[in-house]
């Protein structure tokens, strides 16, 4: 009895004691993060999915997630009731994907539905906290895609989404939040992840950059791309790591884009070249047209009618680089040469400043020396006056 | 004494005239300063933005509102609309285009329909309106207080 | 002719005879410090520049925060001589200060404030104060960055006052915080109450200037020995007002110099929400105040660093007022007057030397 009542109490508080001392099963993990689940909100439970789970089993097999998730998401009767606007293709775009080819195929290293989406937690794509919203699903993408070791069984690099972060998308995304600017899923898509064709991915370019694709298009050089079966865009932009472009891209001269295919014998030499030096004297004007401008508001002048010249300047200077996509001398030289105008009329509300500031120091003079004679002859009669100056 | 007297006339005689330079050069700019300048507020709560009866119903141009652009439109229903024209995107110069009939920017293929809102492409956000008034067939356009 | 009859038309129905009369009278001692005599009219000469140039701003300033900027701008860059009226305008109210700062200084160490001119002195020194007070309103007037927060440090220094420091900070405000409000106030303020106080307050100066005739320096007179007819003198008219004007007259082409070689800048459009640019400080002539404050410690024996500066400050200001009342009419006496002017002069001086040379504490 003794022995009982004092083994007794040890024992429960054994138990108790390892009870707490375990570590959070997958189970209990599930459940919390389930609270917080699209799912849950719209009142569905761990069997809704894991059928099986009466039998203690919730481990799903990789290639079987899909088509689970599908026996909902594909069902545009039942998802109707849900959301009546929300997609009902995922599954067939993702059929058609190279993640879900291959996992039809027995590989079960390629994403599915949860590796991306969570499987307990999942949010709404909208919800910024989401794996998949715009501004998340590059590190989502760069979890396998930026991994040399997952990506060296399938003869892949893993630099793409490094790539991505040093162009100006990226920073377009992450430093200005324009949640516009195209992420991995633009150019390759999310559910049909695919590599784009070489000759397609201009498509995706041309939804924003709507007018130099127009130009390229209407150009020589749509034909010549089509022939040698290179991408309209890629060939001088790239496909991750867009930069910014620069004027000294255009031209022959060592380090241009256009040498890739150009020297100074081929045709087009003059052409090209005739950008580059259009190219070379409006950032020459608009310079010098904003350093004086500078120079007359620092002197304390306003010129207001010259910085709206400047800006008009330099918004043809940025038709101008559009047009260099027409590869031909029309219509760049006009648009140059209005920029040009348009630089000189900066320079000149710079120069009426400077001017106007002389005008000043001229009228200045003049009334100086009256002043100075006014006061030489107040004092010459301040001297001359009776019972004489101190 | 007569040298005296003489001097001291001709020294008053100077005096009278270069201090009448100074009054001159004192008055001359207080006189200027008096009468208005042509344009006679400053043009960045108003700015004219041209003739009404030149603008005709589903048209529009592009106006100087102090240093920055300003689009002045009129509907097809024929009413007179007037926006900042700086878009919200990356700040480029919008315009009006008939076809679509809605303002559009050629940068990167944004556009906001007649009420400057932001409804396709990137900008993120609506065009600042501003007031249209006009007056003996002359438009004005102010900002909103 | 009409001229001849002109006079006596005039002199019929106005006391014009008297008070040439008595400017004809008026005669203006000559001695070594005599030079310190002009700084009064000079001040007075600047006041009416102020006037002057005050008025013909007005016609285009608007004083509400969405134009005051604006308007100062089109002032500046559309209206011809605008930018000369305005630079003037900014260069003078400086020029005014320190002309005022050495006008009390030189009364100070002449001993012009003994009897009978202690209301002389007196209604001097409620003008110097008010002149602060002009520069201090009309410094937020152009509603740039710099003068915007220099308002709110200079107004935030109001609330150390005991009782009634919440309340003052309102009324210098209209409101708790600087706006909108503060402008049409200070405007308000500036072009009106201040004006008003200000004309009558320089009536009383001059007409009791005119009533006890120029001071002359204690040592002055003792070196005359006892015979006051030994000073010699000038007549008012025409000698020292001749020289008055060639001092006016050096003083507008120096302004015109000023105004065209070192225009007064436009600044930045003020914006309350921003935070606080680096270095905000207020006018030279407040900087020592200023510097100062920042030298004392957080507490003085129990007490409020912030308000015991405050008040010491306060009780000087109203020791300066006073002073003729309890000055000493002894050689030893006046001696300590200059001694202590002395100090002042040399405190304020050093503090506002330290806080443009950026020293910190």
């Amino acid at each position: 009895m003794t022995r009982t009542c004092t083994v007794a109490p040890l024992v429960v508080a054994f138990l108790l004691l390892c009870a707490h001392a375990q570590a959070q099963t997958p189970a209990d993990a599930a459940t919390a993060a389930f609270k917080d689940d699209v799912h849950a909100g719209a009142g569905l439970a761990c069997a809704s999915c894991h059928t099986a789970a009466g039998a203690g089993a919730y481990q799903t097999p990789r290639a079987a997630i899909a088509p689970l998730c599908a026996t909902c998401h594909s069902d545009a009767t039942y998802m109707r009731r849900f959301d009546p606007q929300v997609r009902v293709d995922q599954f067939l775009q993702y059929q058609s994907s190279t993640h879900g080819k291959r996992m039809a195929s027995g590989e079960a290293r390629v994403a599915t539905c949860s590796d991306c989406h969570g499987a307990h937690g999942v949010r709404r794509v909208s919800d910024p906290r989401s794996p998949v919203a715009p501004l998340n699903v590059t590190t989502t993408c760069a979890r396998c895609h930026g991994d040399s070791a997952r990506m060296q069984p399938f003869g892949r690099t893993a630099t793409p989404p490094a790539d991505w972060s040093a162009s100006v998308h990226a920073a377009a995304l992450l430093t200005r939040g324009d949640a516009s600017a195209p992420t991995c899923t633009a150019c390759h898509g999310s559910h049909g992840a695919t590599p784009p064709g070489v000759t397609s991915v201009a498509n995706v370019c041309a939804q924003c950059h709507l007018r130099e694709a127009e130009l390229f298009r209407a150009s020589p050089k749509k034909d010549i791309f089509d022939a040698i079966g290179q991408a309209e865009c890629l060939v001088c932009h790239g496909n991750h790591r867009i930069e910014s472009p620069a004027d000294h891209w255009v031209g022959l001269q060592e380090g241009a884009v256009c040498t890739q295919c150009h020297d100074q014998a081929s045709d087009s030499a003059k052409t090209i070249g005739g950008m580059r030096d259009g190219l070379e004297r409006l950032s020459t004007a608009v310079s010098a047209a904003e350093a004086l401008l500078a120079r007359a508001e620092y002197a304390g002048m306003l010129v207001d009618e010259g910085r709206l010249a400047l800006r008009e300047a330099r918004e043809r200077q940025v038709q101008s680089r559009v047009l260099v996509h027409a590869f031909a001398d029309e219509p760049f030289t006009t648009t140059a040469t209005g920029g040009m105008a348009s630089a000189r009329q900066a320079r000149e509300a710079g120069e009426a400043a400077m001017r106007e500031l002389q005008v000043r120091r001229l009228g200045l003079a003049v009334t100086t020396l009256l002043l100075v004679a006014f006061l030489v002859t107040l004092g010459l009669k301040i001297r001359s006056l009776p019972d004489g100056p101190s | 004494m007569e040298q005296n007297r003489s001097r001291r006339r001709l020294l008053n005689w100077l005096l009278g005239l270069w201090g009448g330079g100074v009054l001159g050069s004192v008055f001359y700019p207080v006189v200027r300063y008096l009468a208005p300048p042509e344009i006679p507020e400053s043009a960045t709560l108003s700015a004219g933005a041209g003739s009404a009866r030149l603008l005709l119903p589903n048209s529009g141009r592009v106006v100087p509102f102090g240093s920055r652009p300003a689009i002045i439109l009129r509907t097809p229903a024929g009413e007179l609309r007037a926006f900042s024209a700086t878009c919200t995107h990356l700040d480029c110069t919008v315009q009006y285009r008939p076809d679509l009939q809605r303002i559009w920017c050629a940068c990167h293929n944004g556009e906001y329909d007649l009420n400057g809102r932001n409804v396709a492409g990137p900008p993120p956000r609506p065009l600042e309106p501003f007031e249209v008034n006009v007056k003996d067939d002359e438009i004005t356009i102010s900002r909103t207080s | 002719m009409m001229a001849p009859r002109f006079r006596p038309w005039l002199e019929e129905r106005l006391p014009l005879a008297d008070a040439i009369e008595a400017l004809r009278h008026k005669t203006v001692p000559q001695h070594r410090h005599s030079l310190w005599y002009y700084f009064g009219g000079m001040t007075l000469f600047l006041f009416g520049l102020q006037v002057g140039t005050g008025a013909l701003l007005l016609l285009y300033y608007r004083p509400s925060a969405a134009e005051a900027y604006e308007s100062v701008q089109f002032i500046v860059a559309r209206v011809p001589f605008g930018w000369l009226v305005r630079s003037i305008h900014a260069w003078s109210a400086n020029l005014m200060v320190a002309s005022a700062f050495a006008h009390l200084f030189s009364v100070l160490f002449l001993h012009a404030y003994r009897r009978p001119r202690e209301l002389t002195w007196v209604s001097g020194v409620l003008l110097l104060l008010l002149t602060l007070a002009f520069g201090f309103t009309g410094y937020l007037l152009p509603w740039n960055e710099i003068s915007f927060f220099a308002t709110r440090v200079g107004t935030d220094i109001a609330a150390t006052v005991p009782l009634v420091g919440r309340g003052l900070v309102r009324f210098l405000r209209g409101g708790n915080d600087v706006s909108g409000a503060t402008l049409t106030r200070l405007f308000g303020f500036h072009v009106a109450i201040l004006p008003a106080i200000a004309t009558a307050l320089v009536a009383l100066h001059l007409l009791l200037i005119q009533r006890h005739g120029m001071s002359v320096p204690p040592s002055v007179e003792e070196r005359a020995g006892q015979d006051p007819a030994a000073v010699r003198s000038l007549p008012f008219l025409p000698h020292f007002l001749l020289r008055d004007l060639f001092a006016w007259t050096t003083t507008l082409a120096l302004l015109a110099g000023l105004s065209t070689f070192y225009p007064w800048e436009l600044g930045v459009k003020a914006d309350p929400f921003a935070a606080a640019p680096a270095g905000i400080r207020p006018e030279w002539y407040f900087l020592w105040a200023f510097e100062t404050l920042k030298y004392v410690p957080a507490t003085v024996a129990g007490i409020e660093g912030e308000l015991l500066a405050v008040a010491v400050m306060g009780a000087g200001a109203i020791g300066v007022l006073l002073l003729p009342f309890f000055a000493g009419h002894t050689p030893p006496a006046r001696r300590v007057v200059v001694w202590v002017g002395i100090i002042a002069l040399g405190f304020m001086t050093v503090m506002t030397a330290l806080a443009l040379t950026g020293t910190a504490p």
